[in-house]
């Protein structure tokens, strides 16, 4: 794991068009199996997402490093 | 959890819309890891009910069952009111996955604790 490359990644989902709360429990479920300081790469194409993953993550703790719609880098918290 | 959070909804088949609604907000709020409780009262109440729901599938949205049955598997709490439920002459022994009956006092207790509620 190299966590200092900025382009680092260990998991990848593509939620394809799944938006609101759907989005957000499969969210919370993956990045929950994840280990602290790993890097999720979601792709989102719900148009609500734009609004939605900040509010997530400024919620949860969950860092998100780098949005691009509909690509998202969240790097999960410490435990 | 960082804090907590009540959707009330008042509708079950009558408005299979603001049902399926109802749980979708329900679900990104306990995602949000927000410590979430659905009121269902008047009509809602049928919710509650084991197998009810398994034939409501809003076009956009996942099955109403799969959305409760994830609410509840998140660790979400359903409150069902018990005169709403009485009067209907359901069935208190056939009960949804986390669902409790429970009268007024425990919806207010929720609230008052800082709860924010939306209501469908």
């Amino acid at each position: 794991m190299n966590q200092a490359d900025p382009d680092h990644v260990d998991a990848d989902w593509d939620a394809g068009d799944m938006g609101c709360g759907e989005l957000i429990l499969e969210l919370r479920t993956r990045v929950r199996a994840m280990r602290p300081g790993q890097v999720l790469r979601l792709i989102a194409r719900d148009p609500g997402a734009i609004e939605d993953l900040p509010a997530w993550c400024r919620m949860t703790g969950h860092r998100l490093n780098r949005a691009e719609h509909p690509t998202y880098f969240i790097q999960r918290k410490e435990d | 959890m960082a804090g907590k959070f009540c959707v009330s909804l008042t509708h079950a088949k009558d408005n299979t819309d603001k049902a399926t609604v109802a749980f979708v907000i329900a679900n990104a709020a306990v995602g949000s890891e927000q410590e979430t409780m659905v009121f269902l009262s008047s009509e809602g109440v049928r919710l509650g009910v084991k197998a009810y729901a398994d034939d409501i599938h809003e076009q956009g949205f996942a099955p109403l069952k799969e959305l409760m049955a994830n609410f509840a598997a998140a660790g979400g709490t359903i409150y069902v009111c018990s005169p709403c439920f009485k009067r209907r002459n359901l069935d208190q022994n056939n009960l949804v996955a986390g669902a409790k009956i429970v009268g007024g006092a425990k919806l207010v207790e929720f609230l008052t604790t800082g709860s924010p509620c939306v209501s469908y």
